[in-house]
C-alpha cells in the first residue's frame, strides 16, 4: 500500500502537477508519526502510513505560509476528506489546486490495522466513497457513549463536569490551531474592541471560549477529534463537538463533509422557511 | 551516616507537613494525565509518570495573576493588592524543574524585583525527585547538568537501593522541614544510587555560535513547516516566562491580571499598524530557539531550556526542539565557524 501512495506522489510531483504534497512521515518511533511537506519526487520515501497517522492534515490548507503558487497533492484519510469538502463548501480554496490522494485504516490506533488506498480520485468520488466506508455510522460513534452519560445528567452536574474540565484549560489554542475549521485570520477571541472573550485562563473565559469554539464548529465540524488529541490539559472537546454535531442532524438531517454542493445548514437559508424560532 | 527516606514513607511526609499547614502541591492523576496540583490528601501523589503534563512555573508565576483589584463607588476608589502566598511544599518536580527556578530568578530579579514570583519562591519547599529512569524527550545532560543536579532544590531525593532516598538537605529552608518533620527520616548507609542518566545528545557550545552565525539559514524555512503555531510548547515549559497585561472589569470593580503569552502565536508580534515583524511560524521558531540559546544566555549566563522535554511530548505535530538543536550540532560541525582574522 505505501508503495502505491508513494508511487502517486511521485507522479503528481514529477510530472509537475503539485508543487508539494502533504503527508505522514515517521518519527522517533511507529507509533510517533507527523505531518512532512515533499517538494521534490525523489523523496517521496520520506512518506508513510499507518494507523498512528492521526494530525488531521487539511489544517495546512489554508495556512498561506507554507502553500505553494501551484497545486498541492494531500494524502487524505477519510477525515481529510470530509474536511476538505466543507473548506470548498466555505470557499477556502480553489479546488482545483488540491489534488487528494486517498488513505484510508480499517481501525486508526490500532496497531496492525490493515490501511489501503481509496479508489477515489475526484472530490465528489472520495466523499461518496467515505460515506459508503462511514455507513451506518454515527459521526460520532466513538465519543457517542460519553455524550449519553453526559446528557443523562442534571444541567447543575453537567455544567459542574465542564468547569472542572475547563478549569485546567491554559488557553494555549491547541485546539484551534490543530482543527482545520478554525481558519479566522483573526479568531475571535483575539478581539479586543470589544473584548468578547476574557484572555485569562479562569473559569469566566475559559467557559466562554470553548462553548463559543464548539457553536462555531455546528454543522462544520467533522469529528476528526484533532482538538482533543492536541489539548496537553486532556480536555474532552470532542465531546462537545460531538453533541453539537448530534443537535445538527437532528435539526437539519445533515452531517458535515460529505457532499461539497449542498449548502451548509448553518450558512444558508430559504425564503419560505418559517421563521417560528425567531420572537 | 546518613539521612534516608523510605519510599513508603513518602505519604507519610507530606502528611506531616499538611498537619504543619503547609499547602502541599504534588503530581496527582487527573482524567488520564498527571499534572501537579494541590493535593488534600496524600494518597493522592502519583509518581507513576516521568514528568508531570505542566511544569512547576505554574505554582510561581502562574498562568493568570492578579496584580491587583479595584472597586469603584459613588464618590470614592478603592485599590487592593494585598498578597501573601501560602506556605508550600512542593514535592515531585525532578532535577529539569528545580534548574528551572535558578533559572527564572535571574529573569524575575534582574531589574525588577517580582514581588509575586520571590514571594512565591520564599514561601516554597521544593523537594526534588532524582530520576530513576528517562525517555526519548529528556536531554538534561545534554545541558551541563543531570537528573541528581540539586541546583533549584531545597530538599533532594536521590533513589538508592532497598527502596529508599537518601536525602540531602540543600537549603536552610529545606533544613528546616526537615526538622518539622523529623520522624519520617532514618539515619542510615545509603546503598547504590539508581540515577538514570540519559545520553548526550548534541554539542552545546556548538549551538550558540551556529545560532548567531545563522540567521538567515534553509532550516528555517524547511524545517518548522508543520508547527501549528499553538502555544503548547511555551506554555508547557518551566523556563518560557512571556506575559500580558490586561484588564478585566467594568465600571464597578476588576482586575489587572499578568497572563501567560506565547511567542509562538501571530498576535505577539502583530503591531497595531498591521504590520507584523514576525510573518511566519518559522520566524517564531527561530525566535524560540534563539531566545532560549542566545539572548538568554547572553544576558543571564544560561540557557532558557533545562531539557525536561514536555515540548517534544506535548507537541500536537510531534515537533522536537531536541531534534533541531541535534541538527543544529551537526550543522555547526560541517560547517564550522571561520577563525577569527581568517578570510572568508
Amino acid at each position: 500500500m505505501i508503495e502505491q501512495l508513494r508511487q502517486r506522489a511521485r507522479e503528481l510531483l514529477g510530472e509537475g502537477t503539485v508543487a508539494l504534497v502533504i503527508g505522514y512521515g515517521r518519527g522517533n518511533s511507529p507509533q510517533a508519526t507527523f505531518p512532512v511537506f515533499i517538494k521534490k519526487a525523489d523523496e517521496v520515501d520520506r512518506l508513510v502510513f499507518n494507523p498512528f497517522c492521526r494530525n488531521n492534515l487539511a489544517v495546512y490548507l489554508t495556512r498561506k505560509d507554507i502553500m505553494p503558487k501551484g497545486a498541492v497533492g494531500l494524502v487524505a484519510r477519510p477525515e481529510e476528506v470530509r474536511s476538505v469538502a466543507v473548506l470548498v463548501q466555505e470557499q477556502q480554496f480553489d479546488p482545483d489546486k488540491v489534488v487528494l490522494i486517498g488513505v484510508a485504516c480499517a481501525e486508526p490506533g490500532k496497531e496492525g490495522a490493515a490501511c489501503e488506498m481509496l479508489k477515489g480520485r475526484t472530490l465528489k468520488e472520495l466523499e461518496a466513497e467515505v460515506a459508503e466506508r462511514l455507513k451506518g455510522r454515527d459521526p460520532a460513534q466513538e465519543v457517542a457513549a460519553k455524550v449519553q452519560e453526559l446528557e443523562a445528567m442534571t444541567p447543575e452536574q453537567r455544567l459542574a463536569f465542564w468547569e472542572k474540565e475547563f478549569s485546567r484549560c491554559i488557553r494555549c489554542y491547541a485546539c484551534r490551531q490543530a482543527c482545520p475549521m478554525c481558519y479566522c485570520e483573526r479568531c475571535i477571541v483575539e478581539k479586543n474592541q470589544p473584548q468578547w472573550i476574557p484572555s485569562s485562563p479562569r473559569p469566566l473565559g475559559n467557559y466562554f471560549w470553548n462553548v463559543i469554539r464548539a457553536f462555531h464548529l455546528a454543522g462544520r465540524c467533522i469529528g476528526c477529534g484533532a482538538c482533543a488529541r492536541a489539548c496537553p490539559m486532556g480536555i474532552p472537546l470532542d465531546l462537545l463537538n460531538a453533541k453539537v454535531a448530534r443537535e445538527v442532524k437532528e435539526s437539519f438531517a445533515y452531517e458535515a463533509g460529505f457532499d461539497h454542493e449542498v449548502p451548509p445548514p448553518m450558512a444558508s437559508f430559504r425564503t419560505d422557511d418559517e421563521q417560528e424560532f425567531i420572537k | 551516616m546518613a539521612m534516608l527516606l523510605a519510599k513508603k514513607n513518602l505519604r507519610a511526609l507530606l502528611r506531616g507537613a499538611m498537619d504543619r499547614k503547609y499547602r502541599v502541591v504534588g503530581p496527582v492523576r487527573e482524567h488520564g494525565i498527571v499534572l501537579f496540583a494541590e493535593m488534600s490528601d496524600p494518597g493522592a501523589l502519583c509518581l507513576d509518570e516521568l514528568n508531570t503534563q505542566n511544569s512547576i512555573k505554574e505554582f510561581f508565576f502562574p498562568k493568570t495573576e492578579k496584580l491587583f483589584t479595584y472597586s469603584l463607588g459613588k464618590n470614592d476608589a478603592a485599590v487592593a493588592d494585598d498578597f501573601a502566598p501560602p506556605r508550600t511544599v512542593l514535592i515531585g518536580g525532578r532535577a529539569c524543574d528545580a534548574r528551572s527556578l535558578v533559572a527564572l530568578d535571574r529573569l524575575f530579579g534582574w531589574d525588577y524585583k517580582d514581588k509575586f514570583y520571590f514571594a512565591r519562591r520564599e514561601a516554597t519547599c521544593v523537594i526534588t525527585l532524582a530520576c530513576d529512569r528517562f525517555d526519548e524527550a529528556c536531554f538534561c545532560t545534554s545541558l551541563g547538568f543531570g537528573p541528581r543536579a540539586a541546583e533549584g532544590s531545597d530538599i533532594l531525593l536521590v533513589p538508592v537501593e532497598g527502596d529508599e532516598y537518601a536525602v540531602e538537605a540543600v537549603t536552610d529552608k529545606g533544613r528546616a522541614l526537615i526538622a518539622e518533620v523529623k520522624d519520617v527520616f532514618t539515619e542510615g548507609t545509603p546503598g547504590a544510587e539508581k540515577v538514570a542518566y540519559p545520553e548526550k545528545k548534541f554539542d552545546l557550545a556548538a549551538v550558540k555560535p551556529w545560532l548567531e552565525r545563522n540567521f538567515e539559514h534553509p532550516i528555517w524555512k524547511e524545517e518548522f513547516l508543520s508547527c501549528l503555531g499553538c502555544g503548547t510548547c511555551t506554555y508547557q515549559c518551566p523556563m518560557c516566562h512571556c506575559f500580558d497585561i490586561v484588564d478585566e472589569g467594568d465600571i464597578h470593580g476588576g482586575a489587572r491580571c499578568k497572563n501567560w503569552d506565547s511567542c509562538q502565536f501571530a498576535l505577539f508580534t502583530l503591531h497595531t499598524s498591521g504590520h507584523n515583524p514576525r510573518p511566519a511560524q518559522a520566524a517564531r521558531w527561530r525566535q524560540r530557539l534563539r531566545h532560549k540559546f542566545v539572548y538568554y544566555a547572553d544576558k543571564f549566563g544560561t540557557e532558557a531550556c533545562v531539557g525536561c522535554g514536555r515540548c517534544i511530548r506535548n507537541c500536537p505535530v510531534c515537533l522536537s526542539i531536541l531534534d533541531k538543536l541535534v541538527l543544529i550540532g551537526r550543522e555547526a560541525a560541517a560547517a564550522p565557524a571561520q577563525p577569527a582574522g581568517a578570510q572568508p
